[in-house]
């Protein structure tokens, strides 16, 4: 339970992050820091408290993707200072993704909005970045045994590539579940190229990806 | 109904005239290089014009589509005004973003007006456009292509920090897009004289997968409408593309007031193709909206040919209507399924 002060600080924070706020944003984490509150709970309550707001004020197109941009751009400022303060309980650890963009591909617009709402939601994200060859996604899964590959591609000629890396990815852990996204991807890319789904923007691959992970936890409980 | 010309039937479909068929032009752009004989990189790269002139005609003989619209890729204006471009032997031709020609906010100064006849690329789709013409232009609809000032300079400093300079740092934004808006205006106007009878302006960004409305007009809007007024001053059509999500009709008519759009996707303000095409399809005509992906490049026959005739039944009645794709024809598409797009047009789409 957040104390008083702890309940004030995740306010202000959550106004700085909807606001895009950058500097303001910095600064009351500096003083929740100084404060001694605890950075777990300011983290997810006033970060992803805030980033819940941006998500649903870009649901309902009263945001766009400046202005979420910038909030994502507050969320950072914040979470850079947080981050290092951050004790992990028992029972708190989300998830883990691996996400990147497509190889030949170099519009990372709609991943990098991904990546902070997973981030400001507790997911450990794994980014490797725009124009990744199909090899380092199989690397990075085995590597860090993420839950999630998360594979974006805005133009056709890099979406066929999912079709050759899905295989790669299942053959070494066939209990991966992956996401596709991008303007090219349907419901039906995802049935053709074996994907487990997709999304259409950030909050809803967020939705996805909670799903998905309840499916996979109650696997390994069975 | 005598057969029109491929010319007389679009632009019969695009001011909702009488068309003796719905018109087919399924955006055989970058495609076209596989006729040429030439890479897609070198196709790209303006350094052949004599092959892309060839591989348009080829793609017309063979294909059969209505018109040719001289989009080589959105990678043109960048790169003439500086911007280091990739080209890629089988992939489309693009930006090296880790090295954006405005890396600071200062770096908005360095955007000035061009003469597009005395660039690379720019001059090389002129040139392109001038040889088509004199093959084709008074057969096939020739479009010429402009891809809007905000896409072009989001290019040349990234997307994600450009669109946050719309909001934080406007006042160093305008000028530089005020002198890019300029280069396009005469890069529009010599593509008009070179031949083309319409320019295609691309404003991406106008629509919800990306700007408020606000946002959008106050950086294009005025640009848009000063461009589109002049295409029309010189006999020509005006039509814009835009393959984003929910595009804003409205502004669209507010600005450009174009005779086209060719979308994807219906306006933000309905729900659907049919109600699309009650409120908007009287006043703009669509070119669309086959899915690229998941029609044009991964469909069977008879998956394409379905789409094509559900289109058609939808959108033709009282023209204004092209049958295409949704954004450009995946330049790795089975080519036949091009000519498919075609058939379909010819089969399900004649007037009585």
């Amino acid at each position: 339970m957040p104390t008083e002060k702890e309940q004030e600080l995740i306010k202000r924070l959550q106004d700085a992050i909807i606001n895009y706020k950058v500097a303001e944003a910095k600064k009351i984490a500096e003083e929740a820091v100084q404060a001694g509150a605890d950075a777990y709970t300011v983290t997810m309550e006033g970060l992803a408290g805030g980033m819940e707001e941006v998500s649903r004020k870009f649901d309902c197109h009263e945001y766009f993707v400046p202005e979420t941009l910038l909030c994502a751009k507050a969320l950072y400022a914040a979470l850079d200072v947080l981050k290092p303060h951050i004790k992990i309980k028992a029972g708190q650890f989300k998830g883990q993704v691996v996400l990147g963009v497509m190889q030949g591909d170099v519009h990372d617009l709609g991943k990098n909005i991904i990546k902070a709402i997973f981030e400001a939601s507790g997911w450990t994200v794994h980014d490797l970045g725009r124009d990744v060859p199909l090899k380092n996604f199989v690397e990075e899964q085995l590597k860090t045994d993420s839950d999630i590959v998360m594979l974006s591609a805005m133009m056709t000629t890099s979406m066929v590539g999912i079709k050759k890396l899905i295989p790669m990815i299942k053959e070494k852990n066939p209990k991966v579940k992956i996401m596709i996204g991008g303007a090219p991807i349907t419901e039906k890319t995802v049935e053709e190229y074996g994907a487990d789904t997709t999304a259409d923007n950030a909050p809803n691959a967020l939705r996805e990806a909670m799903k998905m992970l309840e499916t996979l936890r109650k696997g390994k409980a069975a | 109904m005598a057969e029109m010309t491929s010319l007389e039937r679009v632009a019969a479909a695009l001011t909702f005239g009488k068309p003796d068929r719905v018109p087919a032009a399924p955006l055989v752009c970058g495609a076209s290089h596989r006729f040429s004989g030439v890479s897609y990189g070198e196709w790209s790269s303006g350094e052949y014009v004599d092959s892309m002139i060839q591989g348009h005609l080829d793609a017309l003989q063979m294909i059969g589509h209505d018109g040719v619209v001289a989009l080589v890729d959105l990678s043109v204006e960048a790169h003439d005004f500086g911007q280091e471009v990739f080209f890629p032997e089988m992939n489309t031709a693009y930006p090296n973003y880790d090295n954006p020609m405005i890396k600071t906010i200062d770096d908005y100064k360095k955007i000035q007006r061009l003469n597009p006849k005395k660039t690379k690329r720019m001059k090389s789709v002129i040139d392109m456009i001038a040889g088509i013409a004199k093959e084709v232009g008074k057969t096939h609809a020739i479009v010429g292509f402009v891809y809007g000032s905000l896409g072009v300079m989001s290019m040349m400093r990234g997307p994600e920090k450009f669109f946050m300079d719309l909001i934080e740092y406007p006042d160093a934004v305008l000028p530089a897009l005020q002198a890019m808006d300029d280069t396009l205006f005469d890069y529009a106007i010599a593509q008009l004289e070179a031949g083309a009878h319409s320019i295609c302006y691309d404003h991406l960004y106008c629509s919800q997968s990306i700007l408020s409305k606000e946002l959008w007009e106050k950086f294009e809007g005025p640009s848009i409408k000063r461009l589109c007024d002049k295409v029309r001053s010189m006999g020509a059509l005006v039509s814009l593309h835009n393959c984003g999500n929910g595009i804003y009709f409205d502004m669209s008519l507010k600005w450009a007031n174009p005779h086209a759009i060719s979308h994807a996707y219906v306006a933000d303000d309905v729900d659907s193709w049919e109600e699309h095409k009650a409120k908007w399809m009287g006043k703009i005509a669509t070119i669309g909206w086959i899915p690229p992906g998941p029609v044009a490049m991964l469909g069977t026959p008879e998956e394409i040919e379905e789409e094509c005739k559900a289109e058609i039944e939808i959108a033709a009645k009282g023209a204004g209507f092209i049958l295409a794709t949704g954004c450009e024809y995946p330049p790795n598409a089975p080519l036949l399924n091009a000519k498919r797009i075609v058939d379909a047009a010819k089969k399900y789409g004649v007037y009585n």
